[in-house]
């Protein structure tokens, strides 16, 4: 229809719609006015009024039917129709109360499971950032001489990129994670900050709640700005939300700052998982006790994250180009520092919590969303079988509708509305099954005192999606039953009374159900692997022990201790908790394994050659103070450990893993050699030990390259105090708060927990424990719904057999022939299943290994265990309708057909 | 036999001997000459046609209601003569310039059959 048309037809369908009476009283009254002039003209022809009449409505040919015909031309039928469906289909609904409640909440279970996972995708890679044109915003990241991807840039590197790439990139700016202590009237509290550069804000292009934000001029590296900008939600809690905070002066680690404005509630900072709490600019990191004087110059100094916005119009790949040049010049200009440079841009999206090549948010996605998805398609499947039972018991009823001119079209139509009516009532309980999953979720102890933010909230894009969900669901539960209900004939039915069903139909549902018991086998398996690879982690030799020791965090550069001042209050400390009763050893460390801080650098190790084209070998380390192989039961293999006598302006020394020994000097004592890290050139680092390997992220997979200092030469703040404990580790908090007291009153100390529970993070147990908590459930929830989709398969086949059954007994059959006959199904839907199941979990177990460690994803014992405990299970769901086929009476069974 | 019964999908009293289309046509045809009401449609449907073309009374209406709704004609409750107050069917400049378009189709048409005929008569 031409756009003018519509003109004439958009008010007469919207007068059809809503004034129907009256359009409808018009369309009689038109024909009435035929009819009479018709039956006045017979009349007029000679004949008797009651013969007129007669002869003229025979002669009008159905006069109802031409009504119909005008209604259909009025072509708002459809939505007459539909309304009319939806009436219906309530009253059906509401008449099968407990069909209902049965198909919603088993929808219900599949499509809350989903909307909860979903809402952890959307948001790891689906909501944007809250600021303006968030897909213009890219995470940079690089390559050098093709090695692992780092994120991290130095601070001439940073310069370089927002000099020479303003052609593709609008802004260029960079964050460091910085972590201090903010004092308000004498009260220090641990604060999570970001130095960040002066275009932070601008490049981000957020408004300010409050205030303002720091400006271009403030942010270099080399001149002291002490203003600080504050996260929202910080400021509701620390300032109680003082909306004459802006001009107000606080202490960061100890140095008055003054408080120039706070960020919008909905903005968080750019690091995912956490809720960024203040904003310095970059030159604040002076007062730092770790800086280091050549920061703004060292090229190999990499401590920042970069960030970029696209100039408007300007495509990621187009950015890229821009960046490969760049990357050649810088290359070719730094050979020392940038050989082999490669800087990639990522979208920001995809780069949560870091631009990753491996996908591996990705990968845990699609994986829950697999089996998620395969959760749904359990309870599609069982409420298909529902359906199809219900089609068979209301074939008289479509007979009948079919005998008074219903269209196949139009059943089919009326069923599928009942079925979507179903699955949104099922998706809108979902949603609250989901919110209350994800609440939980997103309430997970994560062991650290971060402002941890799993903002897992359902926006439009959740709800959306277990709309869809639903809508697609009500389709694939309905389209089947629909299709069969409405396709025997009349007669076959009439003749039949409905009873009996064809073959075919009793096949679909059982292959229905051999489908269901394999995807919940596949999903039984998924979560057994996932939980024995929880059993091992949890097992596993680490390398250190991690039962008795107590970590308790502190940072003395949150009172404005400085580097000497920091090392005197450590060692003091230390001897204090040496001296309590009931420990056995104390010392600090920057790094506490599985824990969130950590430190890696490039090394150069004389002697070593480097292959021309490759990435120098990179190394992670931790700086850690004398007493920490003891505490930590970290045997040492060869040489000592450090003291006391290891400070700052002594030789250098460190302590390295034995795969790093092995790797660098495999054919001599490592002792005595020297290296450097690629960031400091300065000093060497003299080796005077080799330890054993532990564990210091991730549970499995080869030892990386790993090497200690001495806390007093690579000086960090923060760090935690580990303790050695003969009583409960738990036990002693008190105790070793009031040493802390004692030394410095206003210390905050904070993630006090022993270090078994420690072992509970993102880096650590969590994860593990999270899949395999997640697979579970996913797991039992699809167990539940194939036990009651092979029970209800098996109790129709029952109650469809019911006659032959009494005419079996009749002639002699025993109960036992009985039960086996039934049970015999039951075995072949089974193992169907279970055959199923392998196969699918053969196809998914390239994924899973993905996320499992210490265990196969073929492993055999989990295949087999798993498989026989779910046979087992659903031979037991068969075995009770196959047990009351056996008490059927002959005599009744018979009488009832 | 059920299907044929009441089958809604099927129109029943659809003349079956007019080309699809046909019917539009006349209609518009008629209605272009002066606005009129469906009983005076019917009437000179049978005198223009004669027997030729049998439009039974039942689908003369729907057949008025779809060109209303294609926005071709529009319809006005008028005093019919006496005094009964009736529907009246006018054309639309739409209808019009459709009516033009339609009935130029059906020459083109109706001469390219005809040809064809002869042709075959030959």
């Amino acid at each position: 229809m031409r756009p003018q048309q519509w003109l004439y037809a958009i008010p007469l369908r919207l007068r059809s719609l809503f004034r129907r009476n009256h359009v409808e009283q018009e369309l009689s009254e038109e024909l009435e006015f035929h009819l009479d002039k018709k039956t006045e003209e017979y009349i007029n022809a000679g004949q008797s009024a009651e013969e007129a009449r007669r002869k003229s409505f025979r002669e009008f040919g159905g006069l109802e039917q031409s009504k119909e015909n005008s209604r259909d031309a009025r072509r708002v039928n459809v939505i007459e129709t539909l309304i009319q469906d939806v009436r219906f289909g309530i009253r059906m609904l509401l008449k099968n109360a407990g069909f209902t409640a049965t198909a919603v909440l088993t929808l219900a279970l599949g499509i809350g499971a989903n909307t909860a996972i979903f809402s952890m995708v959307n948001s790891f890679l689906l909501r944007p950032l809250p600021v303006k044109n968030p897909e213009q915003i890219a995470a940079l990241a690089f390559r050098q001489k093709k090695g692992a991807l780092q994120n991290n840039f130095s601070f001439p590197e940073l310069e370089d990129l927002q000099n020479q790439s303003s052609s593709v990139f609008s802004d260029v700016f960079g964050e460091q994670l910085g972590a201090g202590g903010l004092t308000i009237n004498g009260k220090t509290e641990p604060i999570f900050i970001f130095y960040v550069s002066g275009n932070f804000f601008a490049g981000l292009d957020v408004k300010p709640y409050l205030g303002r934000y720091i400006l271009p001029s403030e942010g270099s590296l080399t001149s002291i700005n002490p203003v600080i900008v504050l996260g929202y939600n910080y400021w509701q809690t620390r300032f109680a939300g003082d909306p004459n905070i802006v001009g107000k002066t606080v202490l960061y680690d100890g140095h008055p700052v003054t408080v120039i404005g706070v960020t919008p509630k909905e903005f968080h900072g750019l690091f995912f998982f956490a809720d960024t709490q203040g904003y310095l600019p970059f030159g604040m990191e002076q007062i730092d006790s770790s800086y280091t004087p050549d920061l703004p110059t060292n090229r190999e100094d990499r401590t920042l994250l970069v960030y970029a916005r696209l100039r408007s119009g300007v495509a990621l790949n187009q950015a890229q180009s821009a960046l490969d040049v760049l990357s050649d010049r810088l290359s070719r200009q730094y050979p020392a520092s940038d050989e082999g440079l490669a800087i990639c841009a990522y979208p920001e999206r995809i780069s949560r919590p870091q631009p990753d090549p491996d996908k591996t948010i990705l990968k845990i996605a699609a994986l829950f969303l697999i089996l998620a998805g395969l959760v749904l398609m359990l309870a599609c499947v069982n409420v298909a079988n529902f359906l199809l039972v219900r089609a068979t018991a209301r074939q008289r009823e479509m007979a009948i509708r079919t005998a008074l001119g219903g269209t196949r079209f139009r059943l089919i139509r009326q069923l599928l509305t009942e079925s979507i009516l179903l699955s949104l009532l099922g998706g809108a309980v979902g949603i609250l099954f989901g919110l209350s999953a994800s609440n939980a979720l997103s309430s997970i102890h994560l062991a650290t005192s971060l402002p941890v933010l799993l903002n897992f909230d359902f926006d439009w894009r959740v709800f959306g999606y277990a709309f869809a969900a639903a809508l697609v669901t009500g389709l694939v539960v309905g389209i089947v039953p629909a299709l069969r209900a409405s396709r025997r004939g009349v007669t076959e039915v009439i003749r039949d009374g409905g009873r009996t069903m064809s073959g075919s139909r009793s096949r679909l549902r059982t292959v229905l159900v051999v489908v269901q018991v394999g995807g919940s086998l596949m999903l039984l398996i998924v979560a057994g692997l996932m939980m024995r690879s929880l059993n091992y982690v949890q097992r596993s030799d680490l390398g250190f022990e991690p039962r008795h020791v107590l970590n308790l965090s502190l940072d003395p550069g949150e009172i404005g201790y400085n580097k000497v001042q920091g090392l005197q209050f450590y060692k003091q400390l230390i001897e204090r908790i040496d001296s309590l009763p009931g420990v056995e050893s104390a010392s600090a460390a920057f790094t506490v394994p599985m824990g969130y801080y950590a430190s890696m650098d490039s090394i150069d190790v004389p002697g070593y050659e480097v292959p021309a084209g490759v990435a120098p070998p990179i190394a992670a380390y931790n700086a850690v103070s004398p007493g920490y192989f003891r505490t930590m039961s970290i045997p040492l293999l060869e040489g000592r450990e450090f003291t006391n006598a290891d400070v700052e302006t002594s030789q250098w020394v460190a302590v390295i893993n034995e795969t790093m020994a092995k790797k660098f000097w495999p054919k001599e004592s490592a002792i005595g050699h020297d290296f450097k890290l690629v960031s400091d050139r300065v000093h060497s680092l003299r080796i005077v030990g080799v330890a054993k390997n532990s564990r210091t992220s991730g549970f499995s997979g080869p030892f990386r390259e790993y090497f200690y200092q001495p806390l007093a030469q690579n000086y960090s703040s923060l760090a935690t105090v580990q303790v050695r404990t003969t009583f409960p580790p738990e036990t002693m908090t008190a105790a070793i708060r009031e040493q802390v007291a004692a030394l410095a009153p206003s210390m905050p100390v904070f993630d006090v927990h022993t270090m078994l529970q420690g072992l509970y993070t993102l880096n650590g147990l969590l994860v593990y424990e999270l899949a395999a908590a997640l697979a579970g459930v996913l797991g039992a929830l699809g167990l539940v719904l194939a036990l009651v989709g092979v029970f209800g398969v098996i109790s129709f086949t029952v109650s469809q057999r019911t006659n032959e059954i009494g005419i079996r007994m009749a002639m002699g059959a025993s109960q036992n022939i009985i039960l086996q006959m039934i049970l015999r199904q039951g075995f072949w839907i089974v193992s169907g299943g279970i055959v199923a199941g392998i196969v699918l979990a053969l196809a998914i177990a390239r994924l899973v290994g993905n996320f499992i460690a210490g265990v196969s994803p073929y492993d055999p014992i989990t295949y087999l265990g798993v498989s026989a405990l779910l046979g087992l299970v659903a031979l037991l769901a068969c075995y009770l309708p196959a047990r009351r086929a056996t008490r059927v009476d002959p005599v009744v069974a018979l009488r009832y057909e | 036999m059920y299907r044929t019964l009441g089958n809604r999908g099927e129109r029943v009293s659809k003349p079956s001997d007019l080309v699809q289309g046909t019917l539009d046509l006349l209609l518009l045809k008629i209605l272009a000459l002066q606005p009129m009401n469906g009983w005076a449609v019917s009437l000179r449907l049978k005198q223009i046609s004669g027997d030729v073309l049998q439009v039974s009374d039942g689908s003369l209406y729907p057949a008025l209601h779809k060109l209303e709704q294609e926005g071709w004609i529009t319809a006005e409750w008028k005093p019919s003569e006496n005094n009964r107050r009736a529907k009246f069917y006018s054309l639309t400049r739409l209808g019009r310039k459709h009516l033009e378009k339609e009935a130029a189709n059906w020459s083109r048409l109706s001469a390219a059959i005809s040809h064809v005929v002869r042709l075959e008569e030959a």
